[in-house]
């Protein structure tokens, strides 16, 4: 016992620095992140209007949650905008990235700029914006429509389908830079000698990009889909604006995403503070859930890639 | 229907110009693509700065007024009227400067300390770290809350400022980038020099990780320079808000100053968008460099 | 190194989901998570802060915050003058911010059990999810009861708790709910202008009709912001819920109010916006919506911040088709028992909403029509005398206002209201858009009610469980 002691003290010693660096992320997650998480769910067992008594209610508030038609709908909603707002992001992100990467353009750092800057902005100020744009009676689209002779379209009304639209086309405004600088920043990575040879080859631009860039790019491309994948969890502020400040999200619920759902419940709308904790949580474990089955698939056959410049331990 | 046929049209007139023409054709194809979607990139920011010299009445109406209008001077007045934007500004510069200041130096001691130690519990430690990635910060807002009032933090900036230096993709971004970039013969080499630990890493490694510092700096001086749903709840007081809750606060049932509030916003974006101009070049190498690489 | 970082995933998964049990085990202790530990103001307390407030004013000193949100802040800076003549010695603080982001703080602080301001505005839709709330101080103990006949009725019933026992608000103001409409338009088309001639002619649904078309040209001008908005002004008392909390849609004449609804949907002659849009705001300003309806206070919004250039443009009268009369909104003043200066709190609110000479200071800057009724004697001509911004127009608003808030019935709410009133506008979007009937529209919005609203009601249940008087 003694000498096992004196063996952890001695480790913690020879390691102190180490232990000392790392310390403060662990010392204000305990205190900052950690209580507050394990208090909301312990909340997540209760009934509780933050004004009155707590009622246990056991696994109830998760039960009534999976039973709320409304939260299938925000989870279908919250999938749909995010699997269909990935295809741009993704493969748009992908053959900007390729585009810019090959010597065929110039102004690589001018394009590059410009494409990241929605990451720099502020979710509030660029929804109103959009807002506007996608305005019925005065917006810019339904202007530019109407030039070709079109009708107006009810973008942010209607039955209501068309909000997830723009929130999509929000949302990839938003993220297709980001993706495409790091893919950009991937493919820098990958030695030039890999396409000179394939081009030797005779390979066409898309066998390139399916063949060599995606699979040598897919640590990269894990790293940006469970960034997005969270963004899209998170999806909030934008179909909050759009639809108005409607916390069912506009006609048919068209706009509700998950996390509008939960605000809905608590802090924002209502004040179903367990009801909102079980929401986080169950949350919480699908993008878990997402992440490792991303994991998952691109575990499988990882080449071994060549990289230049990667100096590791 | 026609719209939608003519960018069918123009969509296949560029591929086939890709497919068939030779060099330059492509080239020209190629340019078109990104300068169109460059054009959609900025539409938005370009509509922010337009609106921002228009009256609400013009910004609201038909068809939409898309060129700079001269009512710039009236809706500076009524902003400066409604809302003290240059304390709203002072507010964001405190939390976000020392917050960024704070997050750098932690994530950086951090992410070196799992990319160059090998200390027992390393493993562990790590993968707790990325759990913590994934959970919602509104998972506890509630007893996050109440633990700020029992601190007496609320109304105050370090509430917004230490909960958040605990940050998980930093240390991951920054543990990535020290794998990728610092020789641990350096390390080495300064350890025969009879270097301390703590010099080692001011004196020699913070150098090599400037990149990392400038691309992680400026990914978190954006989020906390919009921070909103923890500053909504936290600052009370009209001369603590920052510009996102100031934007918000301009937002009113009983009408809003369309023209003043993009005013307000360009004023709260514009800064952001020189610094990332500015910064632009050690950002993307920051990114380059290798941050994302397993 | 793939199937490590699972493995590794999973641990960090399960450690944190194993320290929970330690972690609550050890919050048990010194009152969990905070919510409602603050002690609620006894009897004797309670008479010794009204007894200060009423005979010795000067002894009351410190500093209030008080929240709320614009403009309410003008309506105090009007009236505090006044109020710092009785009692010199208060210092208060005004903390406004906008009507949403008050109520979260509000909310947030009464859960954490500290933060909240001294004393706070409560908007009329919010009132029900406080009223048994006993985290707000009970105004009764510091004698508000002897001020309730003072007081409207409907007002003073929303903010007493459902046993009937505590009262955790003072009224501020009524909403009577008010017909507005362009004049210049309606002169334009040909109609009568004058309030009684209007309301005269758009006394059936038939006339209503009448003037839709004929003060609409599709894609320019617009009757409404919405066709959704006559059928709400059918639940504007938000009496969605009987004291069983059943839902209750089915009114007089809703069947034919929808049909109208529709009619005006289908042949262009609304909008089709949120009333409170940007959009709708611009077309009031610009005369391209031409009317609406809203609680009285909305014509300090027409005055100060939608069409403060549009005096003589605009007229006010009774809501068409016969409809009831009813109440808009309108708020209240609460103490929170955290407040560590309940004297100077209640000297506030007293002051501000049981005073003749503050209320009427408040309605003259702001609009806000006082729920104090002595307030109407006191100062006749505030509510009579033609309002130039209306085009002097007999009778006034106000006047009319004044009528219809003798006429509101006492009505019961729940903290579903909010929520029940926002699927009114999505379900007959959604229904109309359907080319559903009146009857189908109906239905759905039952449907969507019901399902936005099934845990807040539960909640409720809990709520009036607690208080005692509910029954299964």
């Amino acid at each position: 016992m003694k000498t096992q002691k004196k063996g952890i003290l001695k480790t913690l010693k020879q390691y102190r620095v180490a232990y000392v660096y790392i310390a403060p992320f662990y010392i204000l997650f305990a205190i900052f992140g950690l209580f507050p998480m394990v208090a909301g769910f312990a909340l997540s067992f209760f009934r509780w209007d933050g004004l009155g008594a707590m009622h246990f209610l056991g696994l109830g508030n998760y039960v009534s949650l999976f039973q709320d038609p409304l939260f299938w709908k925000a989870l279908g909603n919250t999938l749909f905008i995010g699997i269909i707002a990935h295809i741009p992001i993704l493969l748009g992100g992908l053959v900007l990235a390729y585009i810019l990467n090959s010597k065929l353009v110039k102004g690589q750092n001018i394009f590059k700029t410009i494409y990241f800057m929605p990451m720099v902005t502020s979710a509030v100020a660029i929804s109103i914006i959009f807002q506007n744009l996608f305005g019925y009676n005065y917006g810019m689209i339904n202007y530019v429509l109407s030039i070709f002779g079109e009708d107006p379209v009810n973008w942010l009304g209607g039955d209501g389908s068309l909000i997830r639209v723009a929130v999509i086309v929000m949302f990839a405004w938003k993220w297709i830079g980001w993706n495409m600088v790091i893919y950009l920043a991937g493919m820098q990575g990958i030695s030039n000698d890999i396409y000179e040879a394939a081009r030797i080859d005779g390979a066409s631009h898309s066998h390139i990009v399916f063949k060599i860039v995606i699979p040598l790019l897919k640590p990269i491309i894990l790293f940006t889909l469970i960034q997005s994948s969270i963004g899209m969890f998170n999806l909030f502020t934008e179909p909050y604006i759009l639809t108005n400040s409607s916390w069912t999200g506009g006609t048919n619920n068209g706009g509700l995403t998950l996390m509008m759902y939960l605000l809905n419940k608590a802090p924002q709308g209502g004040n179903l503070y367990g009801y909102a904790s079980a929401v986080a949580y169950v949350i919480t474990i699908m993008i878990v859930v997402i992440s490792l089955i991303l994991n998952r698939i691109t575990a499988e056959k990882e080449p071994k890639p060549q990289r230049k410049g990667g100096k590791v331990r | 229907m026609t719209t939608l046929l003519l960018i069918i049209g123009i969509a296949a007139l560029v591929l086939i110009g890709l497919a068939l023409s030779g060099r330059i054709g492509k080239k020209i194809s190629l340019y078109f693509i990104l300068i169109v979607i460059a054009i959609i990139m900025l539409m938005p920011f370009y509509m922010m700065f337009v609106m921002s010299t228009l009256s609400t009445n013009e910004i609201y109406s038909f068809p939409p007024v898309m060129w700079f209008g001269d009512n710039l001077l009236t809706n500076l007045k009524n902003m400066m009227d409604q809302v003290n934007l240059p304390r709203a500004f002072l507010n964001s510069c405190i939390v976000t400067f020392s917050y960024t200041f704070l997050v750098l130096l932690f994530c950086s001691i951090g992410g070196y300390a799992f990319s160059v130690y090998d200390f027992p519990g390393r493993k562990q430690l790590f993968a707790i770290l990325l759990g913590t990635m994934m959970v919602p910060a509104t998972a506890g807002i509630i007893p996050w809350f109440i633990m700020m009032s029992k601190f007496h933090w609320i109304n105050s900036f370090q509430a917004l400022v230490i909960p958040s230096c605990a940050n998980a993709f930093g240390i991951f971004w920054m543990r990535q980038y020290c794998q990728n970039n610092v020789p641990k013969a350096l390390i080495d080499a300064a350890r025969i020099d009879g270097c301390s630990e703590w010099t080692i890493f001011f004196r020699v490694i913070a150098p090599i990780l400037k990149p990392a510092y400038a691309s992680l700096g400026i990914m978190q001086f954006v989020n906390m320079w919009n921070e909103f749903m923890q500053a909504l709840i936290i600052l009370r007081k009209e001369d603590m808000y920052t510009l996102p809750l100031l934007l918000r606060s301009m937002v009113s049932d009983r009408g809003t100053d369309y023209g003043a509030m993009m005013l307000a916003s360009t004023c709260a974006v514009l800064p952001l968008l020189i610094c990332f101009l500015c910064a632009s070049k050690y950002f993307m190498d920051g990114l380059t460099a290798g941050a994302v690489k397993e | 190194m793939k199937k490590q970082f699972v493995k590794r995933f999973l641990a960090a998964t399960l450690v944190t989901v194993m320290t929970v049990p330690v972690f609550t085990a050890c919050s048990g202790d010194d009152g969990g998570l905070g919510g409602g530990t603050v002690e609620n103001t006894t009897e004797e307390q309670g008479k010794e802060i009204a007894e200060a407030v009423d005979s010795d004013p000067a002894s009351i000193s410190g500093h209030i915050e008080v929240g709320g949100w614009p403009s309410g802040d003008d309506g105090f800076e009007a009236a505090l003058a006044g109020f710092n003549e009785q009692y010199p010695n208060i210092e208060v603080e005004l903390v406004f911010t906008d009507t949403t982001a008050h109520h979260q703080a509000l909310q947030t602080a009464l859960a954490a059990g500290s933060g909240a301001p001294d004393v706070a505005m409560v908007e009329g839709a919010y009132i029900a999810q406080y009223k048994d709330s006993m985290a707000l101080c009970d105004l009764n103990t510091l004698g508000a009861d002897q001020l309730k006949d003072d007081f409207v009725e409907f007002k003073w019933d929303q903010a007493t708790s459902s046993d009937g026992t505590r009262l955790i608000g003072i009224p501020w103001d009524l909403g009577p709910t008010l017909y507005y409409y362009r004049t210049d338009v309606f002169e334009e088309c040909g109609l009568p202008t004058d309030p009684d001639e209007v309301a005269d002619l758009m006394s059936t649904w038939d006339g209503v009709l009448l003037v839709a078309e004929a003060v609409s040209i599709p894609g320019q001008r617009w009757f409404l912001p919405s066709a959704a908005y006559p059928y709400q002004w059918l639940f504007i008392n938000r009496d969605y819920y009987d004291e069983d909390l059943n839902l209750k849609l089915e009114r007089d004449g809703d069947l034919e109010c929808l049909q109208a609804c529709l009619d005006i949907r289908n042949n262009g002659w609304d909008m089709n916006v949120d009333m409170w849009s940007a959009e709708a705001y611009a077309a009031y300003a610009a005369g391209t919506c031409v009317s609406v309806a809203s609680g009285s206070w909305f014509s300090g919004f027409l005055k100060t911040d939608i069409d403060p250039d549009g005096a003589g443009h605009w007229g006010a009268t009774r809501l068409p088709a016969g409809m009831p009369d009813t109440n808009w909104g309108g708020s209240f003043l609460v103490i929170p028992e955290q407040s560590q200066n309940k004297e100077a709190a209640w000297a506030f609110v007293k002051y501000m909403m049981a005073t003749t000479e503050a209320q009427n200071t408040m309605f003259e800057t702001i609009d806000y029509f006082p729920a104090y009724k002595p307030a109407w004697d006191e100062a006749p001509e505030l509510y009579t005398d033609p309002d130039p911004y209306f085009g002097n127009q007999e009778p006034s608003p106000n006047s009319i206002a004044t009528e219809i808030a003798g006429n509101v019935p006492v009505v019961f709410n729940t903290m579903m209201d909010v929520t029940a009133e926002g699927c009114i506008y999505s379900a007959f979007n959604a229904g109309a858009d359907a080319g559903e009937t009146p009857e189908q529209i109906r239905e759905r919005l039952g449907n969507e009610i019901e399902t936005a609203c099934a845990e807040l009601k539960e909640q409720q249940i809990q709520i009036l469980k607690d208080a005692g008087v509910w029954e299964e």
